[in-house]
C-alpha cells in the first residue's frame, strides 16, 4: 500500500502550487496526474493574470474585488474575491522570483494590459503565452523541491472512510492496474469540463474528472449552471484566441464591418465583460448579421509590429487552425465553452465538506467568479487558491497526524470490479458516440442563450446519454496504455457534470453572468441571489440552495 | 440590453457544417503484448481544416479503438502529440492533412525517434525527462536578496531567451538528434535549449557552474551540428542556436579544455591565422599529440584515398589582412553587445 500525507489530483496551475506548498511546509505530498504535468491544460491560457500591482496606472486591491464582484454580477462570495484580490500582488512577485519570463515595461517593471471589465490595465502577462510560461515555471519548481509525481495515472476513485477521506484509486496508463494510493489529505485541482460542450476552447483532458469524484464521494457541485462562454474562438476546432487580443485595441465588426459592441456596451465596446460580449455575438449571428457563422475580430489596424511582439501566439493559431495571418485579414470568431465557474463546493482554503477532501482551481467553486468569470482571475485563482490549500492541508497534517481512514480492500476489490466491467465489454455504444451527441445537445441546448423548453429537452437527452452509456463498446481490452479506457472513463465525468449542469440551469429562472434565458431576461436578486448545490442522491441530482455571502458591494444593476 | 428579443435562437444554424475530405492514413502500430509491429492502412472522412490529430481521432472513433496516441490541447502548446509525420518528427496537431489530401499522397504516421516505443504512437519519455532533470531546470539566484517586488529587467534582457521560453517540451528535437542516436547519454537539443533559458535568465546567479557542468562530457561540445532540432522545432525555439550560445558563453568563462571546445578553437584559430583551416593542426590540436599518433594509421589510408590535404604547403588566403580586418569587426561587434542580461533590485532603483 502507498501511502502519503497529502495526495494532490492534477498538476496543472492550482495543483503544482499546492503540492509546492504543502511541500515546502515540510510534509510528503505527491502529486497523480493523468498526464505529465507541463502537458496540462492551464498551459494554454494565453492573456494574462490579474494583480493589484499598479505598474501602469494607480490601481488598489480594492478596485479588483469590486470589477470582480460586479463582473461575478453579484454571485461570487465577497470574503473570497477579496482573499483573491489581496493576496494576488504577492503571488505575482513570487512567480516572478521563481523565474517566470513575464513581459517588461520599460522601467523595467511587469507590464501590465487591460482586460475586459477591469477599471486599470491589471493584467500581468507574457505575450500571450502566460499560461505556458507559468506551467513550466511551476514545473521547474516542482522538480527543485523532488516532488513525487505518478505521471499518467488516471483516479476513478476518491475513497471515503467512516466520513473521512482516505485516499484515492488510481489506473496506471502506461503499464495497466489499479493502485490505492492512501493518503490523509486529497486536493483536487484536476480542472474544468469544457470538453462537455462541442464548440470549446478546452482541452481533450478537460472532462470534469475531479468533479465527478467530489461528487460521488458525497461533496455537493455548485453553480454548475455557469459555464462562460469565450467570446473569441475558432469555428474548425474551438482554439482559444485571447481576450489580449481585444485588450491591445482589437474591434470586433459583423458582416457589414459595423462595431456591434456600441449596442450593448457603448463605453467598455469590446472589453465589455464576457458574458455580454457573448450574447451580441450570438445576435449578430443569429440575426444573419455573421460571416458563415462567426464575427469578425480584426486586428488588421493594430500593425505587423504589435502583433508580433504582444500577440504572436494567436497569429500563429489564426494561420495554422483558420488558414488567415490577422496581419493581413480578420479572424473570424465565435463563442465557445472556455469555463466553468462553478465546480467543487469549498471554503476560502479549499476544504469541503468531506473531512481530508479539498479542491483548487477550476474544479473548485470558492466562489470568486460567481455567475460569470473575469478574464485574467482563473490564472489569478489557481495560485492563490492553490497555495492556500497546499498549505491548510500541510498544517492540518502537523495537527492531526494520521487520520486513521483507510482504504480498505473490499473498497478497492469493488473499483476493481467496475473498471474490468467497463474495460472488457463489447457490447453497446462506443464512447466517441455519445461524447459527441452529448457535445452536440450541450451546444446547442445549454449555451449562450437557454430557454426552459430547450433546457427540458437538453436534460431529457442527458439522461438519455446517461443510461446508454452504462454498457460502453470498448475495441481496446488491453491494459498498456489504453486510451480507449480512458476515454470512456472520461465521459462517465462528462455526463455526470452534464446533468449537474443542465438540472441546474432548468432550475434557475432568472437571468445572471453567463446563464442567460430567453424566458427569463433579468436578473431576480429577491428569489436567486444564491448558489445552486448539486448533490448526488443515488446517482440523481439533487438541488439544494445557499446563501452569497455579502460584505461590502451591494447588487447594483451592471452595465459597461 | 439592446435587442435580446431579436436572439430568437438558442441555437444557431449551420454551427457544425464543415465541408469534408477523405483521407488515407498509414499508422505504424506496435503491440507491447505480443513485442510484434505492423503498418495499418486507414481511410477515413474528415473536415478539409483537419490536423494529423484529428485524421487519429477519426480513426479511433469509427475504425479502430485500439490505436493508442498522446494527445491534450490540440493547439500545438501541451506538446503530447510529437510523432513522426512521413519520417520527420511534427506536432500531430500542428500538422494540416489538406495539404497530402490533396497531392493524393497517403501520410506514414510513426513514432517518435531516439525513445523506447510503449505502445502505437506512444513513447516513453523517461530518458528525455532524466535529461531535463539533469541540467538543474530552474532558476538559482543563491544568496541574492530577494526584493519584495519584481526584479527590474530591462524588455530587451528578457528578449535575450525569448526563442528557448517558447519550448513545449514535445521532444521533436530529441526525435530527430544525430547525435543522440550515436551517444544516448547526450544530453539533446531540448534539454540544452532549456538550460540556455536559464544561463541567458537576468536572475540567474548559477551560471559559472552550469557553464562547467554543460561543457563537460554528452554536454554542448557532443553536438554534430546537423540543425535537424533547429529544422524539426515546431516553436521555433531553435535548438542548436541555444547550444551555440551556450558554446560562446562557456568559452567567456574560459571552459575551454573539452574536446570539443578545443576543436572549435583550432577552427577559430587557424582561419584568422591563414584565412583557412589548417586541418593538419585540427586532430593533434583536438584531441592532444599523443591521441593524434595514435590516428596517423587512419590518417594514412585517408591520405591514400586523396582526403588529406599537402601538410607542408598549407592553404593560405591571398589577402590574409582582410580576414584579421574581418575578424576585429567581429570582435568589436561582440563588445558591443551586453554580455548577460542584468536583473535590478527594486531598492537599487532610483525612481524618477
Amino acid at each position: 500500500m502507498i501511502r502519503h500525507d497529502v495526495i494532490v489530483l492534477g498538476a496543472g496551475l492550482a495543483g503544482m502550487r499546492a503540492a509546492i506548498e504543502a511541500k515546502r511546509a515540510g510534509v510528503d505530498v505527491a502529486v497523480i496526474s493523468k498526464l505529465h504535468p507541463t502537458r496540462s491544460h492551464s498551459g494554454a491560457a494565453e492573456g494574462g493574470i490579474n494583480a493589484a500591482l499598479g505598474n501602469a496606472t494607480e490601481d488598489s486591491p480594492e478596485s479588483h474585488t469590486y470589477d470582480t464582484i460586479k463582473g461575478s454580477d453579484y454571485l461570487g462570495d465577497q470574503d473570497a474575491i477579496e482573499v483573491m484580490c489581496r493576496e494576488a500582488p504577492d503571488d505575482i512577485y513570487e512567480l516572478e522570483h521563481m523565474g517566470a519570463i513575464f513581459t517588461r515595461a520599460s522601467d523595467g517593471k511587469l507590464a501590465q494590459r487591460p482586460f475586459g471589465a477591469a477599471g486599470a490595465p491589471r493584467t500581468v502577462y507574457s505575450a500571450d503565452i502566460t499560461g505556458h510560461v507559468l506551467i513550466h515555471v511551476l514545473y521547474e519548481q516542482l522538480v527543485k523541491y523532488e516532488i513525487k509525481v505518478y505521471e499518467e495515472f488516471f483516479a476513478t476513485r476518491v475513497v471515503v472512510d467512516e466520513g473521512r477521506c482516505a485516499g484515492v484509486i488510481a489506473w496506471d496508463t502506461q503499464k495497466g492496474g489499479l493502485h490505492a494510493i492512501e493518503a490523509n489529505h486529497v486536493i483536487l485541482a484536476t480542472g474544468g469540463v469544457g470538453r462537455m460542450y462541442y464548440g470549446t476552447t478546452n482541452a481533450f483532458a478537460c472532462t470534469g474528472d475531479g468533479m465527478s469524484l467530489a461528487w460521488n464521494a458525497g461533496v455537493p457541485l455548485k453553480d454548475m449552471e455557469f459555464m462562460q462562454v469565450h467570446p473569441t474562438t475558432l469555428k474548425s476546432n474551438g482554439v482559444l484566441i485571447t481576450e489580449g487580443c481585444r485588450g491591445e485595441g482589437g474591434y470586433l465588426r459583423n458582416k457589414d464591418g459595423e462595431r456591434f459592441m456600441v449596442h450593448d456596451a457603448p463605453n467598455a465596446m469590446e472589453l465589455a465583460s464576457r458574458d455580454v460580449v457573448s450574447r451580441a455575438e450570438w445576435r449578430e449571428i443569429a440575426d444573419g448579421r455573421g460571416v458563415d457563422g462567426c464575427v469578425m475580430l480584426d486586428l488588421t489596424h493594430l500593425g505587423w509590429k504589435k502583433l508580433k511582439s504582444r500577440l504572436p501566439g494567436s497569429r500563429e493559431l489564426a494561420m495554422d487552425y483558420a488558414g488567415v495571418d490577422p496581419i493581413e485579414q480578420p479572424i473570424p470568431v465565435r463563442p465557445g465553452a472556455h469555463y466553468q465557474m462553478g465546480g467543487v463546493d469549498c471554503d476560502i482554503w479549499g476544504e469541503t465538506m468531506v473531512p481530508g477532501l479539498w479542491a483548487a482551481g477550476e474544479v473548485a467553486c470558492v466562489s470568486v467568479h460567481g455567475a460569470n468569470r473575469l478574464g485574467g482571475n482563473s490564472l489569478m485563482e489557481t495560485i492563490v487558491f492553490g497555495r492556500r490549500a497546499g498549505q491548510a492541508a500541510a498544517e492540518r497534517v502537523f495537527e492531526q497526524g494520521d487520520t486513521g481512514a483507510r482504504i480498505e480492500p473490499a473498497a478497492l476489490a469493488d473499483e476493481d470490479r467496475r473498471i474490468a466491467a467497463i474495460l472488457n465489454n463489447s457490447e453497446g455504444e462506443r464512447p466517441g458516440v455519445l461524447r459527441e451527441e452529448l457535445a452536440k445537445t450541450m451546444y446547442d441546448k445549454a449555451g449562450v442563450y437557454r430557454t426552459g423548453e430547450a433546457l427540458l429537452e437538453c436534460q431529457d437527452k442527458v439522461h438519455d446519454l446517461r443510461e446508454r452509456a452504462k454498457t460502453l463498446s470498448l475495441d481496446d481490452h488491453s491494459s498498456v496504455f489504453n486510451t480507449d479506457l480512458t476515454t470512456a472513463l472520461e465521459l462517465l465525468s462528462l455526463l455526470e457534470c452534464a446533468d449537474c449542469l443542465v438540472t441546474s440551469a432548468v432550475a434557475r429562472k432568472e437571468s445572471r453572468g453567463a446563464h442567460s434565458r430567453l424566458d427569463f431576461t433579468t436578473r431576480d436578486d429577491d428569489h436567486w441571489l444564491k448558489h445552486t448545490l448539486n448533490w448526488n442522491d443515488g446517482g440523481e441530482v439533487r438541488l439544494d440552495y445557499r446563501p452569497v455571502t455579502i460584505t461590502t458591494h451591494q447588487p447594483l444593476a451592471r452595465s459597461y | 440590453m439592446a435587442a435580446i428579443e431579436n436572439a430568437h435562437f438558442t441555437t444557431l444554424k449551420g454551427a457544425y457544417d464543415q465541408e469534408t475530405m477523405e483521407a488515407t492514413l498509414k499508422v505504424r502500430r506496435y503491440d507491447p503484448e505480443t513485442g510484434k509491429s505492423r503498418f495499418d492502412t486507414f481511410t477515413v472522412t474528415i473536415p478539409v481544416t483537419a490536423t494529423v490529430l484529428d485524421a487519429l481521432d477519426a480513426i479511433k472513433d469509427t475504425c479502430d479503438g485500439t490505436l493508442s496516441y498522446r494527445k491534450s490541447c490540440r493547439m500545438s502548446v501541451c506538446g503530447s502529440c510529437g510523432m513522426r509525420v512521413d519520417g520527420g518528427a511534427a506536432l500531430a496537431c500542428k500538422t494540416s492533412m489538406r495539404k497530402f489530401v490533396e497531392a493524393g499522397h497517403t501520410i506514414t504516421v510513426s513514432p517518435m525517434g531516439n525513445l523506447p516505443v510503449i505502445k502505437d504512437l506512444v513513447v516513453d519519455m523517461t530518458p528525455f525527462w532524466d535529461k531535463i532533470r539533469a541540467i538543474k531546470p530552474y532558476l538559482d539566484t543563491k544568496d541574492a536578496d530577494t526584493p519584495a517586488k519584481e526584479w527590474r529587467i530591462n524588455p530587451e534582457d528578457t528578449a535575450l531567451i525569448h526563442k528557448e521560453s517558447l519550448c513545449i517540451l514535445c521532444g521533436c528535437c530529441v526525435s530527430e538528434c544525430n547525435s543522440m542516436e550515436s551517444d544516448p547519454e547526450f544530453l539533446g537539443p531540448a534539454a540544452l535549449a532549456k538550460a540556455y533559458r536559464f544561463v541567458g535568465d537576468a536572475r540567474d546567479k548559477d551560471t559559472r557552474e552550469r557553464l562547467r557542468d554543460l561543457s563537460g562530457a554528452h554536454g554542448i561540445w557532443d553536438c554534430t551540428r546537423c540543425y535537424f532540432c533547429n529544422q524539426r522545432c515546431p516553436k521555433g525555439v531553435d535548438p542548436r542556436d541555444a547550444i551555440a550560445k551556450l558554446g560562446a558563453e562557456s568559452f567567456k568563462e574560459g571552459f575551454t579544455s573539452d574536446a570539443g571546445a578545443k576543436h572549435a578553437k583550432v577552427f577559430v584559430d587557424s582561419t584568422y591565422k591563414g584565412g583557412f583551416l589548417r586541418e593538419t593542426e585540427l586532430v593533434p590540436k583536438t584531441i592532444g599529440p599523443a591521441n593524434a599518433i595514435k590516428d596517423i594509421p587512419f590518417a594514412l589510408q585517408l591520405a591514400r584515398a586523396g582526403k588529406v590535404p599537402n601538410p607542408l604547403s598549407p592553404h593560405k588566403a591571398k589577402d590574409n589582412d582582410e580576414v584579421k580586418r574581418l575578424w576585429k569587426l567581429l570582435e568589436k561587434e561582440a563588445k558591443g553587445q551586453p554580455r548577460r542580461a542584468t536583473a535590478t533590485h527594486p531598492d537599487a532603483v532610483q525612481e524618477g
